[in-house]
């Protein structure tokens, strides 16, 4: 098996097949939602499985496009949630990783006008990225006349609750300047909410500001690279050797895919066996690539193999 | 019988196109008007027109007025016209909620008041114009409590847009059962003193990605605006002459309905940009490629005066 290309075979696995595949693997990087929590109840059995991987010497990551929380609040949910020993530099989320790639890589000189929620905007603070304020327009204050502020030179979209008409207004001003970047934080359309109901996601207000400015956002979450290259930089990984394991098809197992990973399909979120073996049948590139190699009904069935 | 196409509109055939045609339907933004100014001699046209004995109809995309709105602000700029020749999308998208969705129930409407004014005229009661801001936790808003009486979404231009109304759409759309249609999907509208902001397109397309669901589009280049108005005047599609100034949405709403049509270059496409349609050999890009083209539409009335 090590060194061949990996059949995207949907391969519902688990006991000794699983053991077998976390003795190959040395990096497991986990989505979160739907994967080792939904809402706030941890699925059961991923607290104990996260603390045997690491006792075993695993090195765990956790790889979210959820943008909401700041990575120290994200440490405070897993410590909530019985996830023992979860340290901020395990945790790499878009909100993170799109102020990294804001500070180191486009290195942008000036300041940055942000559609996003409190995650967003705390991760660009930590960051050292200057944000635009966004003081409560006054009343003289209309879409037909709003103040500009000249050093803009970065447009990011993320989940925000406050977004209104004014925002994608302005933010698409902003973007006339073809200079001005534009990055979104996420692609995801909608976001699961405990219990079943969901919320409008990023990807639903990138949309719009891509209709607004004809241009395409440079999109920082998977299934996009660049959170695997974010980790990549700081620890030595070799992708040969690393398994994601995800629920959405379309972004964590094509995230998986594109970076050169194995890839692992958990049944307690998003996305069905039925959808897998659907586009496993599909003659589309980008559902052929969101086929996962393995798939397991949940990340609790790694107890058996680890407890061994 | 022109067998030719973009050709520029001059000397005899203006009369022989004119003579051909018992209608004539105007966009308005970039063809008769720029904001609330009017492209020069544009009022004359539609008044010789008129005098001519053809039938004249407004047919705009834009749907924050009503017909009588723009019936006042057309009269305002010197236009003899009348509000049941205006056939904007606010109103078009009542009569077909009615006609086509055959809509029994209540309508959740991201939109403007004047939608509203022309909705409920054809007896549908909408709710949620207006500003409506997240208030509470995540928890609150997220359990929008929905309207059972709710059958239909309807997207249209609206200032007021937020998460909260995205939100609110998104939720009613999980029902399959219940219609989703959108005005238009033009991504600028274009405003009074010349210039632009987002346009319907672009709400739309939040609600259609976060509903992940496509809307039936009532405006260009979608037929049912010149159906609407054949319908009620029993036009002729071979004698009608759509003038509009986009290629995407006059144009080709009028190439699909089999009208003439005459691209003006008073607002959004150019010559070279029906050319490249030309050029292309797809089919689509050539229900684009405009029968004729004008630098204004004031070019014609020297033969309507003549």
């Amino acid at each position: 098996m090590a060194g061949a290309v990996a059949s995207r075979g949907c391969r519902k696995i688990r006991g000794t097949e699983i053991k077998e595949l976390l003795e190959s693997k040395h990096n497991l990087l986990f989505d979160c939602d739907g994967v080792i929590w939904n809402g706030e109840t941890p699925v059961t059995g991923a607290p104990e499985v996260v603390r045997l991987l690491k006792q075993q010497g695993k090195r765990v990551f956790f790889v979210t496009n959820n943008c909401t929380r700041p990575r120290e609040n994200y440490v405070q949910k897993f410590s909530r949630l019985g996830f023992t020993d979860v340290a901020e530099e395990d945790i790499f989320s878009s909100a993170y990783c799109s102020a990294t790639y804001l500070r180191d890589v486009a290195v942008v000189q000036g300041k940055v006008f942000v559609i996003g929620c409190y995650g967003v905007q705390k991760e660009l603070q930590n960051a050292g990225v200057t944000i635009v304020e966004e003081e409560g327009d006054g009343p003289d204050v209309s879409i037909y006349n709003c103040p500009l502020d000249p050093d803009v030179k970065a447009v990011l979209v993320g989940y925000d609750e406050k977004f209104n008409f004014m925002k994608l207004a302005k933010a698409c001003c902003y973007l006339r300047n073809s200079e001005c970047l534009f990055l979104a934080t996420d692609p995801d359309p909608w976001h699961p909410l405990r219990g079943g109901r969901v919320t409008p996601g990023s990807g639903s207000l990138t949309a719009a500001l891509e209709a607004a400015s004809s241009r395409k956002a440079t999109v920082i979450g998977k299934p996009g690279r660049f959170m695997f290259e974010c980790i990549a930089s700081q620890f030595d990984l070799d992708p040969e050797r690393s398994l994601m394991i995800g629920d959405r098809l379309e972004t964590d197992i094509r995230f998986g895919t594109n970076c050169g990973l194995s890839t692992m399909l958990t049944l307690t979120g998003v996305s069905t066996l039925e959808e897998a073996e659907e586009y496993k049948g599909s003659d589309s590139p980008e559902k052929k690539d969101s086929v996962p190699d393995y798939v397991v009904e949940s990340i609790g069935d790694f107890l058996e193999a680890l407890e061994e | 019988m022109a067998v030719s196409k973009c050709v520029h509109l001059s000397g005899p055939w203006v009369k022989e196109l004119l003579g051909s045609v018992d209608s004539v339907l105007f966009d308005c933004d970039g063809v008769i008007w720029r904001g609330d100014q009017v492209i020069p001699g544009a009022p004359e046209v539609i008044n010789s027109l008129k005098n001519c004995g053809k039938r004249v109809f407004f047919v705009t995309n834009n749907s924050t007025k009503t017909r009588k709105m723009y019936a006042d602000k057309l009269a305002k700029l010197g236009f003899n016209a009348s509000e049941d020749e205006v056939f904007g999308t606010a109103y078009c998208s009542a009569v077909y909620l009615k006609t086509v969705c055959k809509l029994d129930g209540k309508v959740y409407l991201i939109g403007s008041n004047a939608m509203r004014q022309e909705l409920e005229a054809m007896g549908i009661q909408t709710v949620g114009v207006g500003p409506d801001h997240i208030s509470g936790v995540q928890n609150d808003w997220a359990n929008v409590p929905l309207d059972p009486e709710v059958k239909a979404v309807l997207v249209g231009f609206d200032e007021h847009f937020s998460y909260t109304k995205l939100n609110r759409a998104m939720q009613y759309l999980f029902d399959p059962e219940c219609q989703f249609v959108g005005t238009n999907t033009d991504t600028r509208l274009p405003l009074e003193g010349g210039k632009a902001v987002p346009g319907t397109g672009c709400l739309l397309k939040a609600v259609e990605t976060a509903a992940q669901r496509q809307a039936q589009i009532v405006g260009k280049p979608s037929t049912f605006m010149f159906k609407c108005v054949a319908s009620q005047f029993g036009l002729d599609p071979n004698k009608c002459l759509m003038v509009g100034d986009r290629l995407d949405t006059d144009i080709m709403l009028g190439s699909s309905c089999g009208l003439k049509t005459l691209l003006t270059l008073t607002g959004v496409s150019t010559v070279s940009d029906a050319e490249a349609h030309q050029r292309s050999g797809c089919p689509i890009r050539q229900e684009m490629v405009p029968d004729y083209y004008v630098d204004s539409i004031a070019e014609i009335l020297p033969a309507l005066q003549g």
